[in-house]
């Protein structure tokens, strides 16, 4: 038996109320770590090939890692992942703090749910019990709930089928490709768990000074930025060196956007400042809202829901943020398909659609999507499908790539970054490829993005398949000097595996192939790692990256060097030996076409 | 008359360290000061580059050189080769004070022209005349590669300095020594912003400062942010010119009308 891990996971289906314990094999444990790692392993040998995301059969995976219940900083962290109901892919999301240690400890690394519940149902530490809760705000089922443990739930955008609702814990989100849609779709309101099994360690006094060395670099300079202002810090920078994005993409000019800017906010908005459970950093900054409301603020909420809308008025943005917690809506999804419909509205492609600016209408219009009403339930499908819906070549500017709404990093003037978005295997995603410290380097041409750039993206997508498979938070990656030799360290202290750098990063390579045969036996193609035709065409019309443009050529080239730099054919697909790699225990469609 | 505007921007600038053609100038590139200026008085102008390094977007039609290396007689040609007009002022990149008066005046001569100025004839800030590109493709395969050979063959007027306006305006510089400098001779102020968290260390968040390098105007404006800012800016801080490049060299020139911004290194979520 290993150290750090349990060994089994859970599968329970909600149709019959049953679980079954499956043994996981040490070779995988090692192969995949655990997080998005295991966790897509898992999902790849549950998940029966083109499975209707919202279909009964579909997986949904809570997976812990080796590193959670320990002390080490930032390793209360647990991964959901399953196929999307939005971009049809594998689609993995982190979140954290008390749900991920509670969680590891009910004596599995894994809880895997199928089926579908006759009724609306909490699952609490393995029972099944009918609840009166649908309806019911995140904030309202955990509190209901948490005398029975820790709560992780779906608001009401996920009971109805919005495509992309989030899962909430402890007022955090497993937030993007519609994970609480899935959840949804299971009748699911819920999942509490509590345990007493806590994994042994296999060196707990390296593991205790390994954690307080950690600790005390987790407070210094490196992490500074988010315990003292949050990644809402980027957004008067980004405005600055013109990669905002702002009206959908239109590379215009935002009058104000400095009001939202959290050196701005803060002195005025800013109610207390929080921390996960395990963590000492303290990212999560609050803010005040409304009459005596408050809201947790970063980036990525203020850029889709503000500038992104043309809106740049806080009072509006920071409730327009509040609602989507309430209604368990992921921000950027939110932001980026309301976006597209207020330029349908503008082009006169979409009646009863808000135009940029209208806050009011995208207040009213974030609840319409909750409840699909109204237009509401034409963009409660997200950005891609509205747009095959709508037609008059409006896929030309929805904001999207395989159907997950852009994060606020604009191509075009980040050009590596261009293509991090275009190749990531869950969709537009900066969590998954942080291209973008590249463009904000001396190290490439962030304008004119190149093969070797290109080549160039794979070392922190390497680095994210990790952190996010031990699980740790990126938040803490300035911190460590050499992430894979210190990884290796962890889990040697942690599991007692004899395991080295150079090993670690073979296996962040494999976990990086996994989501990608996933995805190509669900059906991925070359043409979908690509970016929207508007951004491929149409220059930046204002400001700071004024006349950066980003050709269709350009991007093709990148990816075709990325591909063969990860060994892949150009094309992307992986060749027999990547594929002999994953293991003999998954399904032979892994298989290239 | 008619008349073109050819700026050279494809040479290897091995003194500066780095294209001068990107180099900063009141928050614009030397090459875009250039063309802003032939595109004044020129009715067309074209940039020739080697294409070893990008070009910003330009307000020019760009051409790349027919074959590497050939030096500013190669890049005098294929500029010439492709212009509407007769005759065409021709610029090295690296001339940011070069006044559209003088440019003027030289293609006022109806002709071939090149001013004498520090003793020398200054043969890339000069009036070609494009009926004379053979002339240039023979020196070519003699290996005669100095452009004065060109104008000489083109029976060029050879302009004294008193005879134009402005004629010192054609100075240019090849060192980051003579960069410095030339930024420290020009008037007004850069901008020196602190965003994010680096803002809230600073005890200023905008102010305006004197040409110098980047570790001098830094340490100047936040010395205990900056004391160890010698050979590079300290990795917690990203340091961005003209909302461009992202630059850690500290004895990086930075002069009027930049805009420096300083910001965390730790970007994005």
């Amino acid at each position: 038996m290993l150290h750090g891990y349990h060994g089994c996971y859970l599968r329970f289906d909600l149709t019959t109320g049953r679980g079954t314990r499956v043994p996981i094999p040490d070779a995988v444990l090692r192969r995949y770590i655990g997080g998005v790692g295991l966790a897509s392993w898992i999902l790849h040998r549950e998940a029966p090939v083109g499975v209707d995301p919202l279909a009964p059969e579909a997986p949904l995976v809570f997976c812990f890692s080796p590193l959670v219940g320990t002390p080490l900083t930032t390793s209360a962290k647990f991964a959901v992942v399953a196929k999307s109901p939005l971009t049809g892919l594998l689609c993995d999301a982190l979140s954290s703090s008390h749900f991920a240690i509670e969680g590891k400890r009910s004596g599995f690394d894994a809880l895997v749910f199928t089926g579908r519940c006759a009724q609306p149902c909490v699952w609490i530490a393995g029972e099944l019990v009918p609840t009166d809760l649908w309806g019911s705000t995140p904030a309202q089922t955990e509190s209901a709930l948490s005398q029975h443990g820790r709560v992780a739930s779906i608001g009401v955008a996920g009971e109805n089928g919005v495509l992309f609702a989030t899962i909430s814990n402890d007022g955090r989100h497993a937030g993007r490709g519609g994970l609480g849609t899935v959840m949804g779709a299971k009748k699911l309101k819920a999942i509490v768990v509590r345990g007493t099994q806590r994994p042994t360690l296999a060196d707990p006094g390296a593991v205790t000074r390994r954690a307080r060395d950690l600790s005390r670099r987790a407070q210094g300079p490196a992490t500074a930025k988010y315990r003292e202002l949050g990644t809402a810090g980027n957004l008067l920078a980004f405005s600055r060196l013109g990669t905002l994005p702002t009206r959908n993409f239109r590379g215009e000019r935002l009058e104000g956007v400095e009001r939202l800017a959290a050196e701005n906010l803060q002195p005025v908005r800013q109610e207390r400042r929080k921390s996960c459970a395990s963590c000492n950093i303290g990212c999560e900054h609050l803010y005040r809202v409304g009459q005596g409301a408050s809201v947790r603020v970063e980036y990525e909420n203020l850029f889709a829901l503000g500038p992104l809308c043309g809106i740049s008025n806080p009072e509006d943005v920071l409730e327009a943020s509040r609602l989507c917690d309430e209604f368990g809506l992921d921000t950027v999804s939110a932001g980026g398909t309301i976006a597209f419909a207020m330029e349908c509205a503008e082009r006169g492609y979409l009646a009863d659609a808000p135009c940029f600016g209208d806050a009011a209408g995208l207040l009213a219009l974030l609840a319409d999507i909750a409840h699909q009403r109204g237009v509401g339930k034409l963009l409660s499908l997200g950005s891609r499908r509205a747009a095959q819906v709508i037609g008059r070549g409006s896929l030309d500017f929805a904001p999207q790539v395989k159907g997950l709404e852009i994060p606020g990093y604009e191509p075009r003037t980040l050009q590596t970054m261009a293509l991090g978005l275009a190749v990531s295997t869950r969709g537009a995603d900066h969590n998954r490829s942080g291209a973008y410290e590249l463009d904000f380097s001396d190290r490439v041409d962030r304008l004119h993005g190149d093969e070797r750039a290109a080549r160039l993206a794979i070392e922190p997508e390497a680095r994210a398949a990790l952190m996010d498979s031990l699980i740790l938070c990126k938040f803490l990656r300035h911190a460590v000097d050499d992430l894979f030799e210190e990884s290796a360290d962890m889990l040697r202290e942690v599991v007692g595996w004899d395991v080295d750098a150079a090993e670690l990063r073979a296996t962040a390579g494999r976990i990086t192939n996994l989501k990608k045969a996933f995805n190509i036996r669900e059906g991925w193609e070359p043409p979908d790692d690509t970016l929207p035709r508007r951004l491929l065409e149409e220059p930046i019309a204002e400001g700071a990256g004024r006349g950066a443009r980003l050709t269709r050529q350009r991007l093709e080239r990148m990816v075709r060097s990325y591909n063969l730099a990860r060994g892949w054919t150009a094309e992307g697909y992986l060749r027999t030996e990547a594929i002999r790699d994953l293991g003999d225990d998954l399904p032979t469609s892994a298989q290239n076409p | 008359m008619p008349a073109a505007g050819i700026v050279l921007c494809g040479g290897m600038s091995s003194r500066m360290g780095r294209p001068k053609a990107l180099l900063p100038w009141q928050g614009r590139t030397v090459l875009e000061v250039v063309i802003d200026v032939l595109r004044s008085v020129a009715d067309e102008v074209v940039a020739v580059t080697s294409g070893e390094f990008e070009l910003p977007a330009v307000d020019a039609h760009v051409i790349q050189d027919r074959e590497p290396r050939l030096g500013p007689l190669g890049g005098i040609r294929d500029g010439l080769a492709v212009v509407g007009s007769d005759l065409a002022f021709v610029a090295s990149t690296d001339a940011p004070f070069l006044s559209a008066s003088f440019v003027k005046a030289m293609l006022g001569f109806g002709g071939a022209a090149a001013c004498e100025f520090d003793g020398h004839v200054q043969t890339l800030c000069a009036v070609y005349d494009r009926r004379y590109c053979e002339v240039a493709d023979a020196l070519i395969r003699e290996k005669r590669m100095r452009p004065l050979f060109l104008l000489e063959g083109s029976g060029y007027r050879r302009v004294l300095p008193d005879e134009v306006p402005a004629a010192d305006s054609i100075r240019g510089f090849n060192t980051p020594k003579e960069y410095l400098a030339a930024l420290r001779a020009t008037d007004g102020p850069a901008i020196l912003e602190f965003l994010g968290h680096a803002g809230q260390q600073a005890r200023l968040s905008r102010i305006e400062v004197q040409a110098g390098t980047l570790g001098e105007i830094l340490r100047s404006a936040e010395p205990e942010l900056f004391a160890s800012a010698d050979g590079e800016i300290p990795k917690q801080y990203l340091v961005s010119l003209n909302a461009r490049a992202f630059v850690r060299n500290a004895s990086m020139p930075v002069g009027p009308g930049d805009h420096i911004i300083v910001m965390d290194s730790a970007v994005g979520g």
